[in-house]
């Protein structure tokens, strides 16, 4: 969308409404200001070309003949737009006639229906009762990419998942085969689509032509529930939704940040998450007594733990650089507390491939595969290769780190093992604590992306057994020994993270919003969400 | 995509095929490359010399495939996006696009009858019936010895002579059924 503070604003009315947008606006992007969606499927706001080709979006403007396409036309001052008069609903139910026309009206098992552009509109301004009485066409489906499939009957061939390829990824491989009622999507062929970000063209698809084969027939879009979240694959920090169902994510959906990912996702970002969560889970807390892990509830479990620190002094530890912030936080203050010095500290970020989106070049899949590593360093813990061995005979502690690669005799000869995490690997199981803690799918708190971009996720899933966030588990230790009383909630450990830490000042629980906040502005980005 | 899908009937080698055992004097084996002979670098030249961008002599190189093989095959895309700079999905693209490019290969002789309305008012469709009945083939399907492939074409540009049939470059004027066995005869 235009920057409107670089250019002129004209004013003009749309069904009555007056709105002022920059002079280098659409009528549809001044209709959305306006509260009116205006039908569309071939444009996308994030896509640049506007091709105008699938007319549904046609208005009508005071004093010009014909009617217009709102996503092409540019907006002028005075200008009066009616995107409800006979004439403009007419052309916006035939258009649909049109595109239904071969279209296999298979709703049923479409997994796009319920969040169907073509089912939305057709429902809100279509015909009911179809008048063809030719036989339709049949076309077919096609694989397109290795997990993506094409129902070529359901496409309307708005091209939006062509100019995604051509002109954000950059990548031509993919286009319009034939012409007519013929035309279909096509790759060479034989040859499939092999691009790190070719997930998205499944989002563009207004219908359900382009799905993914990984969660083809596994829900239907209103069984989901929908939860804002950040995508945890990379240091990128990419705004998502975690769309959930039975308590399991079913997968991740792009949501609109112009400061980060813009549109987009990567692939390697979707598989991460739904792939990555395997492992056995820790659910109720473990404290060793007399060799063995005995599972106990959280106050006996505190209590006996708290009594152990009491007689501890210095040692080393190890965070993952997927613990959130305010879990870092409280981490580090009862390191601080035991004696366990700065430089005892320390993570371990996964390496990857880094891919850059060619045409919103801030999506960037890093080379950093874990979402706090900013914060990991903020909180002081150094980066290392590989994890140092601990001092034998010292005390180590761990935070969310499951230690899977760790060699098999890791902390044998530790004095004192406390772990907190939510996967037990066989280093963990030397524990002499385990207290279960969450994922982060499974609680709110911050991550600090590779800019210094504090962002916010929420809870999507209940945790397993009595498993709570870090920070909560840490907050209630710390309490025990009489250093500040249990957070329970997350805006508050944010809270108490930003004023004591100075770096963080700026930072506001309220502005970071959904959108996150930088550490050196401390300005919130205001970026809007436009349409689909 | 796939094979599978089915391709317009105005779409030479719509329909299962024989691949044509020779193709006249002019044509190379389908997957002998366009542009490593002498000929074939003077045309890419000459092409490439009339347009000010190499995407431009996209149409005109498509046509020379066609003229050597009687039709656009995936090695001869590949080469031709190789030389534009071009995707093969982009060079396949404009290729489908445009119903003249044979898709597949077709036989010797492309027969092609014109059924627009004055052709047909003059019996176009029985002509083509009766190519279809001399040849033993369905519409874009090309026959057992590899000869012909026969289809229906749009407007020939040559009404004051309906029925009009064009066969490879030439066009045969004023043709009724009865005519049919006779131009087909020449042909051999
Ligand atoms: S597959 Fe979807 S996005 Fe692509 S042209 Fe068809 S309807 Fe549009
Ligand atoms: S770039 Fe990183 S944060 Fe963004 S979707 Fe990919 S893995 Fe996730
Ligand atoms: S959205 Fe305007 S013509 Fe398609």
């Amino acid at each position: 969308m235009p920057e409107e503070e670089n250019s002129d604003l004209v004013s003009l009315t749309i069904d009555g409404v007056e709105v002022q947008v920059s002079e280098d606006s659409t009528v549809i992007e001044a209709a959305e200001k306006a509260g009116v969606v205006v039908p569309h499927y071939c444009y996308h706001p994030g896509i640049p070309t506007r091709p105008a080709q699938c007319r549904v979006c046609l208005v009508e403007v005071e004093g010009q003949d014909k009617l217009q396409p709102s996503c092409k036309l540019p907006v002028q001052d005075g200008m009066e737009v009616h995107t409800d008069s006979d004439d403009a609903e007419l052309a916006r139910k035939s258009v649909i006639e049109f595109l239904l026309v071969n279209h296999p009206l298979d709703c049923p098992i479409c997994d796009a229906a319920g969040q169907c552009m073509l089912q939305d509109y057709a429902f809100e301004t279509g015909q009911l009762q179809s008048r063809l009485n030719e036989e339709k066409l049949v076309m077919g489906r096609d694989r397109i990419a290795d997990d993506i499939l094409y129902f070529a009957d359901r496409c309307i061939i708005c091209t939006r998942c062509v100019r995604f390829m051509r002109e954000v990824a950059q990548d031509d491989s993919l286009v319009v085969a034939q012409r007519g009622d013929r035309a279909y999507i096509d790759t060479f062929p034989d040859e499939d689509l092999d691009n790190p970000f070719q997930g998205n063209i499944v989002d563009v698809c207004p219908v359900g032509a382009l799905v993914h084969e990984d969660y083809l027939f596994k829900a239907r879009a209103w069984d989901m529930d929908k939860t804002p979240s950040i995508c945890p694959g990379c240091s990128n920090g990419c705004n998502v939704t975690l769309d959930t169902k039975e308590n399991q994510i079913v997968r991740l959906k792009p949501r609109y940040n112009g400061e980060v990912n813009s549109y987009w996702m990567c692939d390697y970002g979707r598989k991460h998450l739904v792939m990555g969560n395997r492992g056995v889970r820790t659910e109720v807390p473990l404290v060793r007594q007399g060799g063995e892990l005995e599972p106990m509830d959280w106050s006996d479990a505190l209590a006996a733990v708290g009594e152990r620190l009491g007689g501890i002094e210095g040692g080393s530890a190890v965070v993952s650089p997927d613990a959130c912030n305010e879990s870092l936080h409280y981490f580090r203050r009862l390191l601080d507390t035991l004696g366990v010095p700065a430089d005892a500290g320390s993570y371990r970020v996964e390496q990857g491939e880094e891919h850059t989106l060619p045409g919103f070049p801030k999506l960037t899949l890093r080379e950093d595969r874990a979402a706090n590593g900013t914060g990991a360093d903020l909180f002081g813990f150094r980066r290392v290769e590989s994890w140092p061995e601990p001092e034998p005979g010292a005390p180590l502690f761990v935070l969310q780190e499951t230690l899977r690669e760790a060699p098999e005799s890791y902390a044998e000869d530790a004095s004192f093992f406390l772990y907190l995490g939510s996967h037990l690997s066989p280093a963990a199981r030397r524990a002499d604590a385990v207290l279960p803690v969450t994922t982060f799918a499974e609680m709110a708190g911050t991550f600090t992306n590779h800019e210094g971009r504090v962002q916010r996720f929420q809870k999507a899933l209940q945790p397993p057994g009595i498993a709570r966030p870090a920070w909560m588990v840490l907050s209630g230790l710390l309490a025990r020994s009489g250093d500040g009383s249990p957070v329970l909630d997350a805006a508050d450990a944010f809270g108490e993270m930003t004023d004591e830490r100075p770096e963080m000042a700026v930072l506001n629980w309220g502005r970071v919003g959904l959108k996150g906040q930088t550490l050196d502005s401390g300005a919130g980005a205001e970026a809007g969400a436009g349409a689909r | 995509m796939s094979d599978e899908v089915e391709l317009h009937p105005a779409v030479a080698g719509a329909q299962p095929y024989m691949r044509a055992e020779t193709q006249g004097e002019n044509s190379a084996p389908e997957d002998a490359p366009l542009f490593d002979d002498g000929a074939g670098r003077e045309r890419l030249e000459k092409v490439l010399s009339r347009y000010p961008t190499r995407r431009a002599a996209l149409l005109p190189l498509l046509n020379y495939a066609q003229e050597r093989n009687g039709w656009v095959s995936r090695p001869a895309m590949k080469e031709i996006a190789g030389e534009l700079d071009l995707t093969p999905a982009y060079v396949h693209s404009v290729a489908t696009f445009y119903t003249m490019y044979n898709q597949r290969p077709v036989g010797k002789y492309l027969i092609q009858v014109c059924t627009n309305i004055s052709c047909d008012l003059c019996g176009g469709e029985e002509v083509l019936e009766r190519f279809l009945e001399e040849t033993g083939t369905r519409p874009g399907e090309t026959s057992e010895d590899g000869l012909y492939t026969v289809m229906e074409v749009e407007c020939l540009g040559a009404c004051g002579f309906a029925t009009v049939v064009q066969v490879n470059d030439e066009y045969y004027e004023d043709v009724t059924p009865e005519r049919v066995p006779e131009i087909l005869d020449e042909l051999d």
